[in-house]
C-alpha cells in the first residue's frame, strides 16, 4: 500500500515540475508546426531544390530580357495604300523615323480596296491605310501594331488639318472634324486579350509544374518515413493527423512561396517591357490566382500525401501517384483548350476550378460573384478531401508490405 | 515511477489471432524480458502497448489507469524495424525527435549534445545518418529512444545486430535506466542474455502468455532434478520408487523427482553401494524451461 502512495506522490511531483517549465515553445502544443518546420528546414538547405529555384528564376529573367530586347528593335512596316491614300501614306513613311525611332514605314501601292484587302490577308502588308466615310482608318490583319498606330495617327491628324485649313472659310472645329483616327481589325483579337491569354497559359504552366514538383516532394517524404520506418516512432509521439497536417502545410507554404516569388519576378520584369501598361488590369486576377492556388494546392497536397502513404518504397510511388499526375495533366490541358460553356462549368469543378476560375477572371469572362462561389465549392471539397486523406493516410502508414490500393487502405483496421 | 500493465490484450489479423488475451506487468525499477518464437505475438503486443496498433479487445494501463497518448509521448520506443531519416544530420534529427517527445528546443539541444558525448558520437553530430556505419546508426537509434529521459522503455529486439561490445554497452544502459526507476520491457531471441539481464520474464507462444515471473521462480518451478555420479554402475536407480531415471550412463545418472523425499532414498542407497562422487540438484537452464512451456 505504502509503495502505491509513494508512486502517486512521485508522479504528482513530476507533473508539477513539468507544469513549472516555462512555456518557451509553441510547438509543444502544436506538433504540426514542428513537423512543418522540419519540412521547410530540410527543403531550404536541399541543394537540388535551391538550384532548381535559382534556375527557374534565371529563366524568367532571361525571358523578360529577351522580350525587352525584342521591343527595342526597329520594326519595319509595310502599309498598303490605294492611289487615293498615297499622299497621306507617303507622309507617314517620310515622318515615321522622326516620330518613333523604332518604326520604319514603307508604302506598298495597290490599285484598289480589294487588292489592299488581299495584300493584308496574304501577309504582304502589315496594315492598310484608307479613308471610309470621311475618316481615316488603319486596318490590320489580326492586330494593328500600337507603335504604327501612334505614328500614323499623328501624321493623319496633321495632314488632315492642313488640308482642311487650305479649304478656306471653315472653323477650327471643322478643321479638326474627321481628323481622328479609328482602328479596326479584320480578325477579332485585341492585343490585351492576347496578353491575358499568354499570362493565363504561363500561370497554368506554373500551377502544373509547382503541383507536380512539390507534390512529388511531399509524397517522397511520406514514403521516406514509411520506408525508413521512422514513422512508427513518430506515431508514438504525435497524432498521425498532426504529422499529415505538418507535412501538407509545410509543403504548401513552400509551393505558394515559390510561386509568389516567380510571379513577382515575372511581373517586375514585364513592367520593363511594352506589356507594362497592361499590368494594372491583371493585378486583381493575380491576387485571385494566389488565393485559388493556395486552397487548390492544399487539396492536391493531401492527395499526394495519400499517394505516398499507399506506397511502401520509393519505387511504388510511380504507380500510386499516376492518378494524380493524370488529374493535373487534365487540368492543365483543360485550362489551355476549354472555352465557352465547358470552360464556365469546369471553372466551378474542384480541383480544376483552382486554375480555371482565376483564368476566367484574367480573361474578363467571369462575373464578380463567380470566384466567390467557386472558392466556396473548392474549400468544401478541400475539407472533404482532407478528412478522407487523413483516414487513408492513418491506416496505410504502418502497412509496410507492398503497395496498397485505395480501397484496401480505406478498409484496413487501425 | 510508473508501471505498464496489459489486460486481456487481443488482436486479430484476418483470421490469425496474433495476440490472444495477453496480461502482463512491467514493473518499475527492473528489466522485463519478453521472449517467444517468431510469430508468437511479441511485436504486435509491443505495438499495441505503444498505441501504434489498436487492440481488438483488452486495455493497456499506465499506473493503473488507461494509458494515454500523452503518457506514450514520454516513453522511449525502439520498433522492431529500425530507421531514421537517412538524409538528415544526426544532431538535427535527434533534436527533432526530442522535441516531438515534448522537450523544449533548448533542452533538446543540450540533451542531444550530452547523449552524443556519452555514446562517443560527438564528432559525427553534423554527419548525415546514411553516412554512418551500421553500428553507429544503431547507437543513434538507441539515443533516439533514451534522449528525452523517457518515463518507460519499450524496446523490440534492442540487441539484434549488435556486436558483443555493443551488447554490453546496451545492457549497461538498460540497467542504468531500470535502476533510475524506469520500467523496461524488451524482447529478445537470445535467452542467455535475457537470463543474465532480466529481473522478470514473460514467455509468449502463439499469442498467449505461457509463463511469467522472475527468472529464479521460473527455473525453480521447473522439474526437480538431481545428478548422481558414483564409482560403480548406477543401473539400480531405475528400480527406486518415486524417481524417474532420465539418463543413465555407467556411473552417472540424471534423475527426476516424482515423489518428494525419494532423492534421499537414492542417496542412502548410493552411499551403501560405494563411493559417491557427486550428488547435486540440477536447476534447469532457462532455455529448457522455455522449450517446455512453448512446446
Amino acid at each position: 500500500m505504502s509503495t502505491t502512495t509513494e508512486q502517486h506522490q512521485d508522479q504528482d511531483s513530476r507533473e508539477r515540475d513539468r507544469r513549472e517549465e516555462p512555456p518557451t515553445d509553441d510547438t509543444l502544443r502544436h506538433p504540426w508546426a514542428l513537423v512543418a518546420r522540419r519540412e521547410l528546414a530540410t527543403k531550404l538547405v536541399d541543394r537540388t531544390f535551391l538550384v532548381g529555384t535559382l534556375l527557374t528564376m534565371a529563366m524568367i529573367v532571361a525571358f523578360v530580357v529577351v522580350q525587352a530586347v525584342l521591343s527595342d528593335r526597329v520594326k519595319d512596316y509595310d502599309v498598303a495604300a490605294t492611289p487615293a491614300a498615297a499622299t497621306v501614306a507617303d507622309a507617314v513613311a517620310q515622318r515615321a523615323p522622326s516620330l518613333d525611332d523604332g518604326v520604319r514605314v514603307s508604302v506598298s501601292p495597290v490599285t484598289d480596296d480589294a487588292a489592299a484587302d488581299a495584300a493584308l490577308r496574304d501577309d504582304k502588308a502589315d496594315a492598310w491605310l484608307t479613308q471610309r466615310d470621311g475618316n481615316w482608318v488603319l486596318i490590320g490583319r489580326d492586330e494593328v501594331p500600337s507603335d504604327l498606330e501612334a505614328v500614323t495617327a499623328t501624321v493623319v491628324r496633321d495632314t488632315t488639318l492642313a488640308q482642311n485649313a487650305s479649304a478656306a472659310g471653315t472653323s477650327v472645329a471643322a478643321i479638326t472634324s474627321g481628323s481622328e483616327l479609328k482602328t479596326d481589325v479584320l480578325v477579332g483579337n485585341a492585343e490585351q486579350r492576347n496578353f491575358a491569354q499568354g499570362m493565363a497559359f504561363a500561370l497554368a504552366f506554373l500551377f502544373y509544374l509547382s503541383s507536380i514538383i512539390f507534390g512529388m516532394t511531399l509524397a517522397g517524404s511520406v514514403v521516406e518515413e514509411k520506408q525508413s520506418r521512422i514513422v512508427e516512432i513518430i506515431a508514438t509521439k504525435i497524432q498521425v493527423r498532426q504529422l499529415l497536417a505538418g507535412k501538407v502545410l509545410g509543403n504548401t507554404a513552400l509551393a505558394v512561396g515559390q510561386m509568389a516569388l516567380y510571379a513577382a519576378l515575372g511581373l517586375i520584369g514585364l513592367s520593363f517591357t511594352s506589356f507594362g501598361g497592361f499590368l494594372p488590369s491583371v493585378s486583381g486576377a493575380l491576387g485571385w490566382f494566389l488565393v485559388f492556388f493556395l486552397v487548390g494546392f492544399l487539396l492536391i497536397a493531401c492527395l499526394w500525401a495519400v499517394a505516398g502513404a499507399l506506397a511502401s518504397r520509393t519505387e511504388d510511388l510511380q504507380s500510386t501517384s499516376t492518378p494524380i499526375t493524370m488529374l493535373l495533366l487534365a487540368i492543365f490541358f483543360g485550362s489551355a483548350f476549354l472555352d465557352g460553356t465547358a470552360q464556365t462549368i469546369v471553372s466551378y469543378l474542384p480541383p480544376a476550378s483552382a486554375l480555371l476560375m482565376p483564368q476566367r477572371i484574367l480573361e474578363g469572362t467571369a462575373q464578380w460573384w463567380e470566384p466567390f462561389v467557386a472558392l466556396a465549392i473548392l474549400l468544401a471539397a478541400a475539407a472533404a478531401v482532407i478528412l478522407a486523406a487523413e483516414r487513408l493516410y492513418r491506416r496505410s502508414l504502418l502497412q509496410t508490405s507492398g503497395r496498397l490500393s485505395m480501397r484496401q487502405a480505406w478498409a484496413t483496421p487501425e | 515511477m510508473g508501471q505498464i500493465e496489459t489486460r486481456g490484450l487481443s488482436r486479430t489479423f484476418g483470421d490469425v489471432r496474433a495476440v490472444d488475451g495477453v496480461d502482463l506487468v512491467v514493473r518499475p525499477g527492473g528489466l522485463t524480458g519478453f521472449v517467444g518464437g517468431n510469430g508468437a505475438g511479441k511485436t504486435t503486443t509491443m505495438r499495441m502497448v505503444m498505441g501504434v496498433l489498436r487492440p481488438d479487445a483488452g486495455e493497456v494501463l499506465w499506473n493503473g489507469r488507461p494509458m494515454t497518448a500523452a503518457d506514450r509521448q514520454r516513453f522511449g520506443y525502439m520498433p522492431e524495424e529500425r530507421g531514421l531519416y537517412p538524409k538528415q544530420k544526426v544532431a538535427d534529427q535527434l533534436g527533432y525527435l526530442a522535441q516531438l517527445s515534448g522537450m523544449p528546443r533548448a533542452a533538446a539541444r543540450v540533451a542531444v549534445a550530452e547523449h552524443l558525448e556519452r555514446f562517443s558520437l560527438s564528432d559525427r553530430a553534423g554527419a548525415r545518418v546514411e553516412s554512418l556505419s551500421l553500428g553507429n546508426q544503431q547507437r543513434v537509434q538507441i539515443i533516439a529512444a533514451l534522449l528525452h529521459e523517457p518515463t518507460a522503455l519499450v524496446l523490440d529486439e534492442p540487441f539484434s545486430g549488435l556486436d558483443p561490445a555493443a551488447v554490453d554497452a546496451m545492457a549497461d544502459v538498460l540497467r542504468d535506466r531500470a535502476a533510475a526507476g524506469v520500467p523496461v520491457l524488451f524482447s529478445s531471441h537470445q535467452l542467455d542474455l535475457v537470463e543474465r539481464l532480466c529481473d522478470s520474464l514473460v514467455v509468449l507462444a502463439r499469442g498467449r502468455v505461457v509463463a511469467e515471473g522472475t527468472v529464479e521462480s521460473l527455473r525453480a518451478h521447473g522439474p526437480a532434478r538431481y545428478r548422481l555420479a558414483t564409482g560403480g554402475d548406477v543401473g539400480w536407480v531405475r528400480d527406486v520408487r518415486g524417481i524417474h531415471a532420465h539418463d543413465v550412463d555407467g556411473g552417472t545418472a540424471l534423475l527426476e523427482l516424482v515423489e518428494p523425499g525419494a532423492e534421499q532414498v537414492v542417496l542412502r542407497e548410493a552411499v551403501q553401494r560405494g563411493p559417491v562422487h557427486e550428488f547435486t540438484r540440477v536447476i534447469p537452464p532457462l532455455s529448457e524451461i522455455y522449450r517446455e512451456v512453448t512446446a
